[in-house]
């Protein structure tokens, strides 16, 4: 008990900090959300000396005390209280957010689910038949795909099978006249919109979960306790799951701990490839636009997720393996 | 009328031949030809789909005429009083039928009978009182700064007339750009600078029809005052315009920048076409507080150092042309050229004469640096947009043309609003920059050259970033604003360009241009370079004329 409730006091801790961070960052960044506002105009043309005060006045940006901000952010925060969007203006950003996050949670969700249980598999496959052809190709594919860039696989994929072959919607989470509901026809077709890039983020994803499986494993195939079990005649199904593959797990379960505290966060740069309309291109459009209200609480979101994960992690582990508890 | 989307599955055959072909040919990559997608406009040939409005990625629903948010075609729906060309200035009628300025503190605008809202209330003089007053209470709705040059205004029979604050007869042009709002609805507006306006009424030739975050549509207006000459039954905006879709999915009109256009768009389908006139001009801004850019010899000796067209091409793709130093926009306003100034404002690269400009502002060369008196190499700093691509390339190539010249040049690229910021703040030596484009000669110059806008250095400017400084420019602005004398508006606007070209307040490049992607298979008569009746720009008042002036084809 001791050791989880450490644990809490080192993630209340971190998140006070995440919090304060969260607030001075953005504004130590040169310009101000007028400033953006104006940059984004001036590309369709020169903007009206006018223009200026309007947008200032409508945007209500943040003035005063320095100190004095921070105390109402903070109150805010305690509230889930994010204001207004100046991107969205006059969309509340706790709107945008419920928007944007569930198709980031599906398809980012799911996709590294795949990856994670699918990598796992052919990392256990892989170990097990070690030197075969079962483990050079998924071995060797691995290590190439997972040096592949996200955007630049996502380029790639809506070149070729959205843009020349066009198998595939090259943009948007679905299709054009339709309104998200929860019948059958919308959710295929949504499916299929998140095909290229969901196969984006497996592509390169799956590989450093086959690797980092398959590393371990083959440690603990030499150990011991595996050859013991291998001696008694165990079915080899069975040594290779419910003996090496079970303790080989430990390190991936903590990388899929944080990749799932991370799906909240959006893959920023599929998401801007695609249209797709998720958390991630939500933080590209806060971030280029310097949207502070906007920028703070998926910033939030972001860091409160990995935290969280990280904390459910550490704790599962200090259970997993007592000697961590120490 | 609803236009049928192209079918997403291709025929496995024709896929798997150019997988084939892929494999084949590892470079060369066969892109899809418009023979199996173009389905046209239907029958009807009056559904026209439109890459408009962009969602990010998809669409909010803000119909408000005055937020910075609201769908960009919310002024399809709303009309203003007068449509200003921004190529030439040309103004056109809409809401209101005439104007008149008796004197240079007055305006009349006599207003249009028989137009009614789109919920078929009539629309009236009052209408528009209701929306300058509404734009006086709430002040973050006035992004023209109308009421900087109202005084008063009064309804009188079916006349409008604006009393100013003083003789400005450029006014008229900015205030007659005002969205007039209905006001047996918005006079009920709790707070009009947050309503989303969800669900828009408005005189203008479109009503919102179906919207979805991905898409909507614009249906035509039927009672609309000149239904006559809106062509398109029906509008479609998809919320994503990216430079694939366009291609892919048969635009009838885009607004995009196109690289390699000839090949991708107009070969995308039969009937495409392209007009990128210019719609402002890309200068290099010098900071004129600091040496040695106070100097106009000095920057007599930039302008002369540079390559203009090449610039130009590097930076555009060759798609618009090199920008003189009249600080005009040409063609589109060769009207107002001063037949004076030589090769109409062009200056051609010059070394000799670019050396010469800099040791009248006391730079030698020596060796291949150009040295200050004390021999000191001049050494100067760029500041360009980050991720302004086109903008970077201009500055590259400048970077490597002064190198020619012996001064070293250094880009920053901050974020655009620290960009923004520093421009504004003549935070910068050099910095890239651009003007003009409001139709207006008198906006154009006034912005650029006019010291009412003068703050020192470190102070946040709105116009005149160069902070140019100049008794005599002044006064021409000055007599500019107030005089009604057509001849005497000419004059000046000559003696303008004359100063542009003999001061260099700044260093015109090229010019910036307005990418409009066209297609003649469902409508035609799009502005173009023989018919330049309006810009190819989709926002603001714009596409009021195009919409009122294109007809369904065949």
């Amino acid at each position: 008990m001791r050791y989880v409730l450490r644990k809490i006091g080192l993630l209340l801790l971190t998140l006070w900090a995440a919090v304060t961070l969260n607030f001075f960052l953005p504004r130590m960044m040169p310009g101000s959300p007028t400033d953006a506002a104006i940059a984004k105009l001036a590309q369709n043309g020169p903007v009206s000396p006018a223009t200026r005060a309007a947008i200032e006045a409508q945007l209500g940006v943040p003035t005063g005390n320095i100190g004095d901000q921070y105390v109402t952010y903070l109150g805010n925060v305690l509230t889930l209280d994010f204001g207004v969007s100046y991107t969205f203006f006059p969309q509340s950003v706790s709107e945008l957010v419920l928007t944007a996050l569930p198709w980031t949670l599906v398809m980012v969700g799911v996709v590294t689910i795949v990856a994670f249980v699918l990598g796992t598999l052919l990392g256990v496959l892989a170990a097990w038949k070690r030197g075969t052809f079962l483990d050079s190709l998924p071995t060797l594919t691995g290590t190439f795909t997972s040096a592949f860039p996200y955007f630049w696989t996502a380029l790639l994929l809506l070149f070729f099978l959205g843009y020349v072959l066009q198998w595939f919607p090259t943009s948007g989470a679905y299709s054009a006249r339709a309104t998200p509901n929860l019948s059958l026809e919308f959710i295929a077709d949504a499916a299929y919109h998140a095909v290229l890039p969901a196969v984006t983020i497996l592509i390169t994803s799956l590989g450093g979960w086959i690797l980092g499986m398959r590393n371990t494993m083959i440690n603990t195939l030499g150990d011991d306790y595996v050859t013991f079990a291998e001696a008694n005649g165990l079915a080899p199904r069975a040594v290779a799951l419910k003996y090496a593959a079970r303790n080989a797990i430990l390190p991936n379960l903590t990388g899929f701990g944080l990749a799932l505290g991370g799906v909240v966060g959006g893959s920023l740069l599929v998401e801007r490839v695609f249209n797709y309309p998720g958390v991630g291109y939500l933080l590209y459009n806060a971030v280029t636009n310097q949207d502070f209200p906007l920028m703070q609480a998926l910033f939030l979101m972001i860091t409160v997720s990995v935290l969280v994960a990280n904390f459910i992690v550490d704790v599962l582990y200090g259970y997993l393996d007592p000697r961590t508890r120490r | 009328m609803q236009r049928r989307r192209r079918s997403r599955w291709p025929l496995f055959g024709s896929a798997l031949g150019v997988a084939v072909l892929l494999a084949t040919s590892a470079c060369t990559v066969d892109v899809p030809t418009e023979d199996d997608n173009n389905d046209g406009g239907g029958a009807d040939g009056t559904s026209m789909l439109l890459a408009a409005d962009n969602g990010s990625p998809t669409f909010e629903r803000n119909f408000n005429p005055y937020s910075p948010g609201k769908r960009t075609t919310t002024t399809l729906i709303y009309e203003p009083l007068f449509v200003t060309n921004t190529l030439d200035g040309t103004e056109t009628p809409f809401l209101a039928s005439e104007k008149e300025q008796p004197d240079p503190a007055t305006v009349i605008f006599t207003i249009r009978e028989d137009v009614t809202w789109s919920d078929g209330e009539e629309f009236t003089p009052d209408d528009v009182v209701f929306t300058f007053d509404l734009l006086k209470e709430f002040p973050a709705l006035d992004t023209n700064g109308v009421w900087a040059l109202i005084e008063s205004i009064e309804v009188d029979g079916q006349d409008v007339v604006i009393h100013l604050t003083g003789d400005n007869v450029p006014a008229a042009a900015i205030i007659q750009k005002t969205i007039i709002v209905p006001e047996h609805l918005w006079a009920d507006v709790e707070d009009p600078t947050t309503y989303t306006n969800e669900d828009p009424v408005g005189t203008g030739p479109y009503a919102l029809g179906e919207f979805t975050p991905n898409e909507y549509t614009l249906e035509r207006n039927e009672d609309y005052w000149q239904v006559e000459n809106v062509a398109a039954q029906e509008l479609i905006l998809p919320a994503s315009n990216t430079q694939l879709d366009v291609v892919n999915n048969g635009y009838d009109w885009a607004y995009a920048f196109m690289s390699d256009v000839e090949n991708t768009w107009v070969a995308a389908a039969e009937g495409n076409t392209y007009w990128f006139p210019p719609g402002g001009t890309i200068a290099l801004f010098p900071n004129l507080t600091m040496a040695p850019f106070d100097n106009p010899e000095f920057r007599l000796g930039l302008s002369a150092a540079l390559d203009r067209d090449r610039i130009a091409e590097v930076a555009e793709e060759g798609y618009v042309d090199a920008a003189g130093m009249s600080g005009l926009l040409l063609p589109n306003q060769e009207a107002f050229l001063n037949p004076d100034l030589p090769d109409g404002g062009a200056v051609a690269q010059d070394v000799d004469a670019a050396l010469a400009h800099f040791e009248a502002a006391g730079y030698t060369m020596s060796g291949d640096q150009l040295v200050d008196s004390a021999g000191t190499p001049l050494a100067l700093t760029l500041t360009t947009p980050n991720g302004w691509t086109d903008w970077l390339r201009g500055a590259t190539e400048v970077q490597t043309q002064l190198a020619a010249v012996g001064i070293e040049v250094t880009l920053n690229q901050p974020q655009p609003a620290a960009y923004q910021q520093e421009l504004q703040n003549g935070n910068f030596q050099l910095s890239m920059g651009s003007f003009g484009g409001t139709g207006s000669i008198y906006e154009d110059y006034n912005r650029l050259l006019s010291s009412e806008f003068l703050q020192p250095v470190g102070t946040t400017t709105t116009a005149n970033f160069q902070r140019y400084s100049d008794p005599d420019t002044d006064a021409l602005l000055a007599e500019l604003r107030v005089t009604l004398d057509e001849a005497r508006q000419l004059e000046i606007a000559h003696e303008l360009q004359t100063i542009m070209f003999e001061q260099a307040p700044v260093i015109s490049m090229f010019y910036g241009g307005l990418w409009g992607l066209f297609s003649e298979a469902n409508f035609t008569g799009w502005p173009s370079a023989e018919d330049p009746y309006a810009s190819p720009a989709t926002w603001d008042a714009n596409p009021l004329l195009v919409l009122t002036n294109i007809e369904a084809a065949g």
